[in-house]
């Protein structure tokens, strides 16, 4: 074997141990968990009365989030690279902040500037519009941890994505219309999709925010993760991480989709997804801000 | 190559890093459920310190910890190595003696293994706007409540636990004097009342700490939580007023030494003279300075000092058949609490 | 004019779902002056605090920057059985509650587990100490460094690297010279997410780390004591801290894009 392959080889181990150490392995520990009464009991712990009211709940308001932090984002992405206006550095420093905050701060802000003690909060409360310890509050703190996701998987594309061949394009005759959906949004689907499904999959798993801002009744405004907590709190682990790995399941097949949706070409691919492949440069696209 | 060194080098960093133990110094851990915090960083363990180096002339340094009652349990269970566990409900003590960690029956100390007392009270915004007096008033439309969820706080037990045991003596009083309801007929009544009162609840932290926060932030109108919460905020100046029903629980916290890791660390006379130590005079004071009743209600002089009257209805765990009966009858997968939620839900 | 309604929408949205509820924060965090803001952020416990986060941080970003590259290169270099498996998992930290991301670590960790004992009886106190908060945080962490270099691996292809091996360079010298180069800025957008990141961790390691006072409380769950102690200018303040270190980190990294392409834009 030569030097090349046995490097292959180690690096691969390497790799393949390490997500198998970090996140298989203890993901394995929560399945097993779940399993333990057997595939019947696993049903059954999904399928009661909060559980379920739970999941639905979650997937609901995850999926709401997805389709507004899709559209918003998508337009904050295009802004934010095809525009130049003053301020736009800060905008573009400010995209990854909920990243940074800690989940428990998130909430709090929310729950403090929507609330009762804010000109906001009373305004609010004498339009009649429920925002906070309801749905809606949901959405909101949703729609904040995962607003990076689709902004920062649309800008490295939309950056790439070269003024070219849109202008290569227009030069040939097309018209903005299909330019758009025949040349920039073919190239953009990847990054627009690795987005969205990061932005669903994110919002699946959010608690932090959540337990502050939603009321947690149960059935009402109890989100998946607030019940699984409560049943780890109440000594039952099976029925918390039967649920929690019907939710890891979901997200399993969302990111197996994505990564399916999302390959570079040459490689069993339908030939509508493609990557722009630039030729070789001296001075890399990623490099140019 | 470098990295190759420089990994595990890391690694063995972190895995070291604050593993190491002191030698001479004697080191206690405490895992303390979070609302007594203040009393025990202030006042109870610089006490204690000074105490211990004045009887032994050692130095003991004390780690604490503060958090929910049941996650302090649990987190022992799963491996935190506290010496000392004060928490708030003797279940969850109970739960560490059943995982095998605490082997002595720690109900056979002073006052039962009890450390601190308080009752369920409701706070209500200052001026009492909506009139509240008696826990009816909670179940009126219009009224919104607070209290955590019972599943994830401990303080929610009680709090839950001090409405159906209301009801039950409501349920009593209504029978008139000199006749005693049917045991099923308080229980519809006090599962009615509970029922009523839940309706009104809109948000549900998940602990009791965080409940008071919210009603702090203008949330509801009413919160029902322990005394010794609501006492000190309201001695910070907190516009909000303490009301006290009649009917409500005598809240008791356990607090037990932890056999199985005071033996490892060879801390048993410094652990055991803590627990003692939160028996002592000067403890309870601290307790008392927090807004707790005294733990011994017969003792004149203490409840000389907190000057809390006791409720006229007044009743306690042992005379609802104990925590892991009421519990169960109203926590469990069929309990009470748990089919009025959803039925709630359902719009039933 | 459609441009000015663009601009105008996102810097709207922006505002109402970033802007607004930090700028609520900065107010309340000096809500009682700049001198209890000064004390609150330099106490012992908040200096604990920050000095915690920032060893964890650094750790996690090490970790990261070395495997994150290692995996990016395997998933997109390299054909195998279970790629995708490999490639789905990666994002499944995004996924996982805090609650079960501390659960599964006490589960594998606990002490009556074969992983517990094993480090038990080696002196290692793995839960309730650093090393469970170093993993809970690189666990939430690790799909950062991946997912910046990923695209762009995928984007340069093989070709540059396959000159320079005919040119006569061997394994580390194409590595060192070509590769890392080429993914310069897929680093430091990975590592400027994964610090973001790991200031933030909060949920798992509140679970992991026992929460002990001046020993395992790193800057978010100090917040979190503040917060129940009723000491809202405190968690405020130490809350604000963090995000303007952050906000710091994401400002120079802005302006260190904008600069170089300055540079480019000024060579053309």
């Amino acid at each position: 074997m030569t030097t090349h392959t046995l490097l292959q080889l180690a690096l691969r181990s390497a790799a393949v141990g390490y997500v198998s150490l970090l996140i298989l392995f203890p993901l394995a520990a929560i399945a097993h968990q779940s399993f333990i009464g057997g595939i019947d009991h696993f049903i059954e712990d999904i399928s009661t009365p909060q559980a379920s009211s739970a999941l639905v709940l979650t997937l609901e308001a995850a999926f709401l989030t997805t389709v507004i932090n899709a559209l918003f984002g998508t337009l904050s992405a295009i802004v934010l690279v095809r525009y130049e206006f003053p301020g736009r550095w800060f905008l573009n420093a400010l995209v990854d902040l909920p990243f940074a905050i800690p989940t428990l701060v998130t909430g709090l802000m929310i729950a403090a500037i929507y609330g009762p003690t804010t000109i906001l909060g009373m305004w609010l409360q004498e339009g009649n519009i429920t925002l906070l310890y309801a749905k809606p509050g949901i959405v909101l703190a949703m729609l904040f941890v995962t607003m990076p996701f689709t902004i920062r998987s649309l800008q490295p594309v939309l950056m790439e994505l070269e003024r070219e061949h849109e202008e290569a394009a227009f030069s040939l005759g097309a018209s903005p219309w299909t330019t758009f959906w025949k040349v920039t949004v073919p190239s953009v689907l990847p990054g627009l999709l690795t987005g969205v499904f990061l932005t669903f999959v994110r919002a699946l798993g959010e608690f932090g925010s959540i337990v502050i801002v939603a009321g947690n009744i149960p059935m009402k405004t109890q989100v998946a993760s607030v019940y699984v907590y409560g049943e780890i709190e109440s000594y039952n682990p099976q029925g918390a991480t039967s649920v929690s790995v019907f939710i890891l399941l979901i997200s399993f097949l969302v990111l197996v989709l994505l990564e399916r949706l999302t390959r570079p070409p040459g490689e069993r691919m339908p030939r509508w997804f493609r990557w722009s492949k630039p030729p070789l440069p001296m001075i890399h696209p990623s490099e140019i801000g | 190559m470098f990295v190759s060194i420089l990994v595990p080098v890391l690694l063995a960093w972190v895995a070291f890093s604050g593993s190491i133990m002191a030698g001479e110094t004697k080191e206690l851990m405490l895992a303390v459920y979070s609302v007594p915090k203040e009393a025990y960083e202030r006042t109870i363990i610089p006490a204690f310190q000074r105490s211990w180096k004045q009887r032994t002339g050692q130095d003991v340094r004390i780690r604490s910890s503060y958090g929910a009652s049941g996650a302090q349990a649990r987190a022992i269970i799963g491996g935190f190595d506290a010496d000392v566990a004060a928490l708030s409900l003797e279940g969850d003590l109970d739960q560490i003696a059943k995982a095998g960690l605490i082997s002595h029956d720690w109900r056979t100390g002073p006052h039962k293994g009890m450390i601190s007392a308080s009752v369920v009270a409701l706070g209500v915004r200052k001026g009492n706007p909506k009139g509240i007096k008696v826990w009816e008033d909670l179940a009126r439309p219009g009224v919104e409540v607070l209290y955590p969820n019972p599943k994830t706080s401990g303080g929610a037990m009680w709090d839950v636990i001090a409405i159906y045991g209301a009801g039950l003596k409501l349920a009593e009083q209504q029978a008139g004097s000199g006749k005693k309801p049917s045991a099923e007929s308080a229980e519809v009544y006090a599962s009615g009342l509970l029922k009523r009162i839940q309706k009104n609840v809109k948000v549900m932290d998940k602990s009791g700490r965080e409940s008071v926060t919210t009603f702090e932030r203008g949330v509801g109108d009413v919160i029902v939580t322990y005394e010794n919460e609501l006492l000190p905020r309201i001695k910070s100046h907190r516009p909000y007023e303490i009301i006290v029903p009649d009917e409500t629980v005598w809240i008791e916290n356990p607090a037990a030494v932890i056999d199985r890791h005071v033996d490892q660390h060879h801390v048993r006379d410094v652990a055991e003279a803590f627990v003692s130590f939160l028996h002592s005079e000067e403890a309870q004071a601290a307790f008392a300075e927090l807004g707790f009743r005294p733990i011994d209600q017969a003792d004149v002089q203490a409840s000389a000092r907190t000057s809390l009257p006791l409720p006229s209805q007044l009743f306690t765990i042992a005379s609802l058949g104990g925590w892991e009966k009421i519990s169960a009858t109203l926590f469990g997968p069929r309990g009470a609490w748990t089919t009025i939620v959803e039925d709630l839900a359902r719009g039933k | 004019m459609m441009r000015r309604l663009f601009i105008g929408s996102v810097w709207f949205y922006f505002a109402l779902l970033l802007i607004g509820p930090i700028l609520y924060l900065a107010v309340q965090s000096f809500d009682e002056g700049i001198a209890a803001f000064w004390r609150e952020v330099t106490k012992p416990e908040a200096l604990h605090g920050f000095m915690l986060t920032l060893e964890i941080t650094a750790i996690v970003l090490v970790m990261n920057l070395v495997f994150g590259t290692i995996t990016a290169l395997v998933l997109v270099r390299q054909h195998f059985a279970g790629r995708t498996v490999l490639s789905g998992v990666i994002d499944l930290p995004f996924s996982v509650s805090p609650v079960i991301a501390g659960f599964m670590l006490i589960l594998l960790f606990g002490p009556e587990t074969i992983l517990g004992t094993f480090f038990g009886t080696l002196g290692v106190k793995v839960l309730f100490a650093m090393p469970a908060m170093v993993l809970a945080t690189l666990f939430a962490t690790f799909p950062f460094v991946v997912r910046e270099l990923t695209p762009l691996l995928q984007t340069i292809g093989t070709d540059t690297e396959e000159a320079a091996r005919t040119l006569g360079a061997n394994e580390w010298q194409v590595f060192l010279k070509v590769t890392l180069p080429m993914l310069r800025w897929g680093f430091v957008y990975g590592a400027t997410l994964t610090v973001a990141r790991a200031i933030g961790e909060f949920g798992a390691v509140l679970v992991v780390s026992g929460n002990i006072l001046m020993l395992t409380q790193t800057a978010t769950l100090h917040i979190y004591q503040s917060y129940v102690d009723f000491n809202y200018v405190g968690a405020n303040a130490v809350a604000l801290t963090l995000l303007a270190v952050s906000f710091a980190i994401l400002t120079v990294l802005e302006l260190a894009k904008a600069k170089s392409a300055a540079i480019v834009t000024s060579a053309n």
